[in-house]
C-alpha cells in the first residue's frame, strides 16, 4: 500500500505502527476465538451441562476442562485490548513521541487500577 | 448453546445492518429469553462487545481510518468511565439497572427510527474511505476518500468536550453493557470536529478498551459465566462481519422501524421486571 500524498513521514510511520496494532488485534481475537471453540467443542462431546460463574482469580482453579477452555478464550479476549494499549506505548516511543506515550501510560495506569479495584 | 449461538448471531446481523451495537439486543434477551440475571447478561454484553470491537478495530486500524492517537487521547477518561460504570453497576440494586436499561432501550429505539439510514452510513463510513495516516504528536490526520477523489485533512479540537462526553459514554457501557459509540462518534463528530468516517471508525477501535475496564470488574466478581458467554461471542462475530458486508446492498429502513418497536415492547417489559410486577 502506497500512502497517499500528504506528509510522508509521516504517513509511513503511521502506516506502520497501524499495520503492528491490526496484528495485535487479529491474534488476539483469533487465539481467543480459538478457545471459545474448543471448549464448546469438549463441553458438546462431554455433554457437561454446567454453566458455572467463573472468578477471574479462580480461572485455572477449574477442573472442568470444556469450562476452562471457555474462560481462558474470555481471558485472552479481554487481554487484547490492553495488550494494544501497551504495543502503543513501545511503538510510540520507538518513535519519540513521548506526549502520546505518557497518554498511553496513563490508560495503562486506569486499566491496572481496573483490575485492583474490581475485586473488592 | 445453538439457541445462545442463534441468539449472538441474530444480534451481531441485525445490530450492523441497522447501526447499533449488539449489546442493545443481547441484555434483554439473556434476561427476559433465558432468566439471567442483569448483571451476568451485561458482562456476557461487554465480551461481545470487546469481541466485535477488535474485529471491526482490525479493519479500521488496518486501513487507517481509525486515529489511534485520538482514540488513546479519549480512553483515558471512558476507561475511568467504565470502571465507574461497572462498580456502580455491582453495587447498585438489580432493578436500578434494569431501569436503566429500559430507558437506554427507548433512547436506542428513537434514535435508530429518527435517524433513518445514518446508522447504515456510519456503519459503512469507512467503506469509501482508504488510506488514511495520523499525524504524529498531534490529534490529526488524513484520509484518502475514494467517493470524493481527494486527501480529506482534518485536526480535532476541544479535547476536553470530548473527553467529557467519552467518561459519561464509559459509564454507561460499564452499567448497561453496550459499546457507548452512540455518545462517542457525536461527541468526536460534532464535539471535536472530526470527520464523521474517522469518528467511527475510531470509536469502534476504543470501544474494547472501554469494555475492558468495565469487564474486569465483572469478572473479578463472579459474573462471567465463560459457558454462556462462548456461544453468544461466536455467534455475534459472525452475525456482524455477515450484516456489515450485507449493509452495503440492504435497506433496512423497514427493519429499524420494526426493531425500534421491539425495542419500545422490551423497554417496557424491562420497566415492569424493575418494578417488581415481572418474575
Amino acid at each position: 500500500m502506497s500512502a497517499p500524498d500528504g506528509i510522508p513521514g509521516a504517513a509511513d510511520a503511521s502506516y506502520g505502527e497501524h499495520r503492528v496494532v491490526r496484528t495485535v488485534l487479529r491474534a488476539g481475537l483469533g487465539v481467543s476465538s480459538a478457545l471459545l471453540v474448543a471448549g464448546l467443542v469438549v463441553i458438546a462431546i462431554t455433554g457437561q451441562g454446567r454453566a458455572p460463574a467463573v472468578p477471574l482469580l479462580h480461572i485455572f482453579a477449574e477442573h472442568d476442562s470444556g469450562v476452562l477452555l471457555a474462560a481462558l478464550g474470555v481471558l485472552v479476549l479481554a487481554l487484547t485490548p490492553m495488550v494494544r494499549v501497551v504495543a502503543l506505548v513501545v511503538l510510540w516511543s520507538r518513535e519519540r513521541d513521548w506526549k502520546f506515550v505518557a497518554v498511553a501510560v496513563a490508560v495503562v495506569l486506569v486499566l491496572a487500577a481496573a483490575v485492583m479495584l474490581g475485586g473488592g | 448453546m445453538l439457541l445462545l449461538s442463534a441468539v449472538g448471531l441474530v444480534a451481531g446481523l441485525v445490530g450492523a445492518l441497522v447501526g447499533i451495537g449488539g449489546g442493545v439486543l443481547i441484555v434483554p434477551v439473556l434476561m427476559l429469553g433465558f432468566g439471567f440475571g442483569v448483571r451476568v447478561a451485561v458482562a456476557t454484553s461487554l465480551i461481545s462487545v470487546i469481541a466485535t470491537s477488535t474485529a471491526a478495530g482490525g479493519v479500521y486500524v488496518g486501513s487507517g481510518l481509525a486515529n489511534m492517537r485520538l482514540g488513546m487521547a479519549l480512553e483515558v477518561t471512558t476507561t475511568l468511565g467504565g470502571i465507574t460504570g461497572g462498580l456502580v453497576a455491582v453495587l447498585v440494586p438489580e432493578r436500578a439497572l434494569e431501569a436503566g436499561f429500559a430507558v437506554l432501550l427507548i433512547v436506542t429505539s428513537v434514535l435508530m427510527i429518527a435517524g433513518r439510514d445514518s446508522g447504515k452510513k456510519s456503519a459503512s463510513a469507512a467503506a469509501g474511505a482508504t488510506e488514511g495516516f495520523e499525524e504524529r504528536g498531534a490529534l490529526a490526520g488524513a484520509y484518502f476518500d475514494a467517493r470524493e477523489g481527494q486527501l480529506v485533512h482534518y485536526r480535532a479540537e476541544r479535547w476536553a468536550v470530548g473527553s467529557a462526553v467519552a467518561l459519561l459514554a464509559g459509564a454507561v457501557s460499564g452499567m448497561l453493557g453496550v459499546g457507548g459509540g452512540f455518545l462517542k462518534v457525536p461527541a468526536m463528530n460534532l464535539g471535536m470536529r472530526v470527520p464523521i468516517r474517522v469518528a467511527a471508525a475510531t470509536s469502534n477501535f476504543m470501544i474494547g478498551v472501554t469494555a475492558v475496564a468495565s469487564l474486569v470488574v465483572y469478572f473479578a466478581r463472579g459474573y462471567v459465566h465463560p459457558t454462556l458467554a462462548a456461544p453468544v461471542v461466536l455467534g455475534v462475530v459472525a452475525g456482524s462481519i455477515a450484516g456489515t458486508r450485507l449493509a452495503e446492498r440492504a435497506h433496512p429502513t423497514a427493519l429499524r422501524y420494526v426493531l425500534g418497536a421491539v425495542l419500545v415492547a422490551v423497554a417496557v417489559q424491562m420497566l415492569l421486571k424493575a418494578a417488581g410486577r415481572m418474575p
